[in-house]
């Protein structure tokens, strides 16, 4: 493409110094302030890999690591595989199908924190009318997040609930950029309903399928505010994310380079993660 | 597909499948909207006594939202919509046209900066909250709305959005224009960005919803009553000694309406755009 | 700060009408407060000049170089206020923090439940105080599963309304040195006493499992689902939305053999030594800490005056209310601030989860070990 070499810096200029500015640069003083330890009155001092080696040897972090990837193996294509579903529901046109799609995405105005304590109160073992209709049907009442087998899968039922409609809306936008014309030409070919989605949609929804999984991927690395809501990494340590223990590090115990240490692990995990996903959802093209 | 969708039978079954989704997903949403109508002693029924009254208020009252009035929440909904509009506005502008060079050029450097866009989103906010805030002073921007919006405008996540949806429309469109003697940022404004209706709808949303759901960054670096945003204003009904339940549940119930209506207004664009015939 | 505007703008109003000089407040939302305070006071920067201070955190950000000494300024002054008060913002013997109230626990009961159930209601007398021992069975009369009504519960799973639990039995629950854990958060009187309140809510079932959240036992209090409870004095205002609920007053029980132990402490106010404004910030505080100031305060804010002088000047009008009465005699006798510790937060932070998950049915001894072990690891850094 015939194109003057500083055209594309132009185009991205403005976006990047405000990413440089302002996450790149803290972004890169975090990553330094991980090898550094910060003493009581808050002077600095450069520690090297102490903080990572500590992390290495200490019980808390392979557990909550544990923890942080088991949750995300099972949230991040459960969101994706219900995100998927529901786009296809709200594609095709259909008479009052603007309710249903605005009442599926109703969950994405609550923000996390609030959906956390909403949920707290919905799933509550004595005042919640979740519970009353457990009792009412005759399951009986379930303890949710405060059961150490059941407070992982109660936060990613809250996670799922909010964001199972937002992903929905990338995938949605993602549909509507597939021409008519490609399944005009399959259904000549005389493919059937199943063989259009497998040969034609799916292959064509890999861009957005990509970014939803990605941008799903971190931020449910860096899903909190329920844990520190709900459950305070608990009841026994099972909802003891790695995000939660950088918290507890930052704020609870005055241990910044631990903190920071867990952050710039988190980084690493979520960045390698990401591309392997990149590498799922290439198109043969770019494999080649 | 498109034949199986018109039987009757079908229709049916989407019907249905909507109908059980959308109930299941509402209904924590729809106690707390009915729970927000009840007068304060009457918020919350023992496990025991479900039935209809667990839904259903016995007396209705509006209390919790002329308390709402009268309280900080107008002004916390005006910031918040305010910081919202000014960051989707500039937002969708400034990510849109570093999607676009993603997507439309080849340049050196190209894989590692596009790796760094995808990393500003990776690091946890609690990590860099802290040089963010010593930064916002040093700018003079403490307690302003500078402090709320232009951190927020440049967005990886939005950016990576756009490369991805840029991406798919074929270069060859771009390489007509450009043999018609078309400059790039012709190309932009009048080719890419017209084909890319539901993505910018999306990406506004996004934008949108960022500001509407942010909490800790607010507090941190504008926490001056004028600057109240409204997730502040909601979370101010939690107390250690006593929570305001209806005035959490009136306030959030509002919230949800409020920050759905972007989504109402942009439904429109999620429609086959021009590009559909294109692909080949 | 996370209070209501409207008690806290006519005092910044009187201050300014007083001196001339004007505050401005910054309100933060109480789930927030800590985090985006460390964040402030991480930064180190001048700002904020004065900021509110949870009692036992006092020796944290003091220790931590986060607070100015008072010593000096409100040197005459120390006399007028409780002793527990002027204990818990203290550290290495010098005063950070000047207490701008204090907080104590009552019993408080259903009468309405009582009279159905045909109990005599306890005594409101602090030398005639309950025993744990009495008040279990009352509690088991007075719980009824098939209605959802229980007997008892603490408004909260905090180590501030559960640590009188192991004080009573005489149990230390951190070394004399203030930065040991182990043998002590799982000593053999804190095992005992947890595992006694792990009765209450699994064995006997007498109260509400899983219920971390005051403003959640208060609404099962309120609405009659729940026959006692132990809590705050803003309760007494808390309680005023029930229209139905007719409730009554009785000291914090104790062990049979054992002492009488209750929860005391509250907001401090401290100032950042980094401050630009340091005569300002020191004439705010000492202006707080006259009387008149105190008098607005307690009109605002009903929480336990830290000066005498109040306690005296109000015996006869607010404080003849028996909850006030009782609440004046616990401050003089029973009040034990908690622990004096830098590593409070840890502390408080490690003990909370166990209590919790004790209280929900986890193992009390290795429970408490583990939260020993983690707060013992996380103290290492104050030694």
């Amino acid at each position: 493409m015939i194109s003057s070499r500083w055209t594309p810096f132009l185009f991205l200029a403005p976006a990047l110094a405000g990413l440089l500015i302002f996450r790149l640069v803290p972004i890169g003083i975090a990553v330094g302030g991980s090898l550094t330890g910060v003493s009581l009155m808050g002077d600095l001092n450069f520690v090297g890999g102490e903080n990572f080696h500590y992390l290495l040897s200490d019980p808390q972090f392979w557990a909550s690591l544990k923890i942080t990837l088991w949750f995300n193996l099972i949230i991040n294509p459960l969101q994706l595989a219900i995100a998927f579903g529901l786009a296809m529901l709200v594609f095709r046109p259909l008479p009052g199908l603007w309710i249903y799609r605005a009442l599926l995405v109703l969950p994405m105005a609550v923000s996390t924190g609030i959906s956390a304590v909403l949920f707290g109160l919905f799933l509550d073992s004595n005042l919640g009318p979740f519970n009353g209709f457990l009792e009412w049907i005759g399951v009986g009442a379930q303890p949710f997040h405060r059961s150490q087998d059941q407070a992982l899968y109660t936060l990613i039922g809250i996670a799922t609930w909010k964001g199972a409609g937002y992903w929905m809306l990338f995938l949605l936008a993602g549909l509507y950029s597939i021409p008519s014309t490609v399944y005009e030409a399959a259904t000549i070919d005389g493919a059937s309903g199943w063989q259009r989605f497998r040969y034609v949609t799916l292959p064509l929804m890999r861009k957005p399928m990509a970014f939803v999984l990605v941008a799903d991927t971190a931020i449910n690395f860096l899903f909190f505010a329920p844990v520190y809501i709900l459950t305070s990494g608990g009841p026994g340590g099972a909802t003891s994310l790695l995000m939660f223990e950088a918290y507890r590090s930052a704020f609870t115990f005055s241990d910044i380079g631990r903190s920071l240490a867990i952050s710039t692990i988190l980084l690493g995990i979520i960045l390698v993660i990401v591309v392997l996903e990149f590498r799922l959802l290439r198109s043969p093209e770019e494999r080649s | 597909m498109e034949a199986q969708f018109k039987s009757p039978h079908a229709i049916m079954l989407r019907y249905g499948l909507l109908s059980v989704l959308a109930f299941v997903v509402v209904c924590p949403l729809a106690w707390l909207a009915l729970a927000s109508l009840r007068p304060q002693s009457e918020i919350f029924q023992p496990v025991s006594e479900f039935g209809w009254s667990t839904f259903v208020p016995s007396r209705l009252t509006l209390d919790n939202y002329r308390a709402l009035l009268a309280s900080d929440f107008p002004l916390a909904v005006k910031n918040s919509t305010f910081v919202a509009l000014m960051t989707v506005f500039f937002g969708i502008l400034v990510n849109a046209m570093a999607g676009f060079a993603f997507a439309a050029f080849d340049f050196r450097g190209k894989n590692l900066l596009f790796l760094l866009v995808i990393a500003s989103f990776m690091m946890p906010f609690e990590a860099i909250v802290l040089p963010l805030y010593v930064m916002i002073r040093a700018f003079g921007w403490a307690n302003s709305y500078q402090a709320l919006i232009v951190p927020e405008i440049a967005n990886g996540m939005v950016i990576f959005l756009f490369r991805q949806f840029f991406a798919s429309i074929p270069r060859d469109f771009y390489e007509a224009a450009r043999v018609d003697g078309a400059s790039w940022l012709y190309i932009f404004t009048r080719i890419a960005m017209p084909l890319s209706w539901p993505t910018i709808a999306t990406s506004g949303l996004m934008l949108f919803l960022s500001q509407w759901d942010s909490f800790f960054w607010p507090v941190v670096a504008a926490s001056n009553p004028d600057y109240a945003v409204i997730q502040v204003a909601i979370a101010r009904n939690i107390n250690f000694e006593q929570s305001d339940w209806g005035g959490l549940f009136a306030s959030t119930n509002l919230a949800v309406l409020l920050g759905t209506i972007p989504f109402l207004l942009i439904q429109r664009f999620y429609v086959r755009t021009l590009i559909s015939g294109g692909i080949k | 700060m996370g209070w209501p505007e409207e008690q806290v703008a006519p005092l910044m109003k009187a201050f300014k009408d007083a001196t001339g000089i004007s505050v401005s407040a910054e309100r933060l939302p109480i789930t927030e407060l800590f985090r985006t305070l460390e964040v402030r006071l991480q930064a180190r920067n001048e700002l904020p000049d004065v900021y509110l201070v949870d009692g036992p955190l006092t020796a944290s950000y003091a220790a931590r170089g986060h607070l100015l000494a008072l010593d000096e300024m409100l040197a005459g002054d120390k006399d007028r206020f409780l002793p527990t008060t002027i204990e818990q913002g203290s550290y290495d013997g010098k005063l950070f923090a000047m207490p701008l109230g204090t907080s104590s626990q009552l019993l408080f009961y259903n009468k309405k439940l009582f009279a159905e159930a045909g109990i005599d209601v306890p005594s409101s007398d602090p030398e005639a105080r309950m025993t744990w021992e009495e008040l279990l069975p009352i509690a088991q009369q007075l719980t009824k599963p098939e209605i959802s009504q229980f007997g008892f519960a603490f408004e909260n799973a905090n180590p501030y309304q559960l640590l009188p639990v192991p004080l009573s039995k005489g149990a230390e629950v951190i070394g004399p040195d203030g930065l040991t854990a182990s043998g002590y958060v799982d000593g053999e009187g804190m095992v005992e006493a947890m595992s006694w309140y792990q009765d209450l809510y699994q064995t006997h079932k007498v109260g509400p499992v899983g219920t971390f959240q005051t403003g959640v036992t208060q609404e099962m209090f309120g609405s009659g689902k729940l026959a006692m409870i132990i809590g705050g004095t803003w309760n007494l205002v808390g309680f005023e939305k029930f229209e139905d609920l007719d409730f009554g007053v009785a000291p914090h029980p104790f062990f049979e053999g054992g002492r009488a132990v209750t929860p005391t402490g509250s907001w401090h106010i401290g100032i950042n030594p980094r401050t630009v404004h340091m005569a300002q910030s020191q004439e705010f505080v000492r202006w707080l800490s006259t009387r008149e100031a105190m008098d607005l305060w307690f009109d605002l804010r009903q929480y336990p005056p830290s000066l005498e002088e109040i306690w005296e000047q109000r015996a006869d009008t607010t404080f003849v209310d028996p909850a006030w009465a009782i609440v004046r005699h616990e401050l003089a006798n029973t009040a034990t601030p908690r622990p004096p510790t830098p590593a409070y937060r840890e502390y408080e932070d490690f003990l909370r989860t166990a209590m919790q998950d004790i209280q929900t049915g986890a193992n009390v001894q290795e429970s408490l070990t583990r939260a020993a072990q983690n707060i013992d690891r996380e103290m290492r850094k104050y030694r």
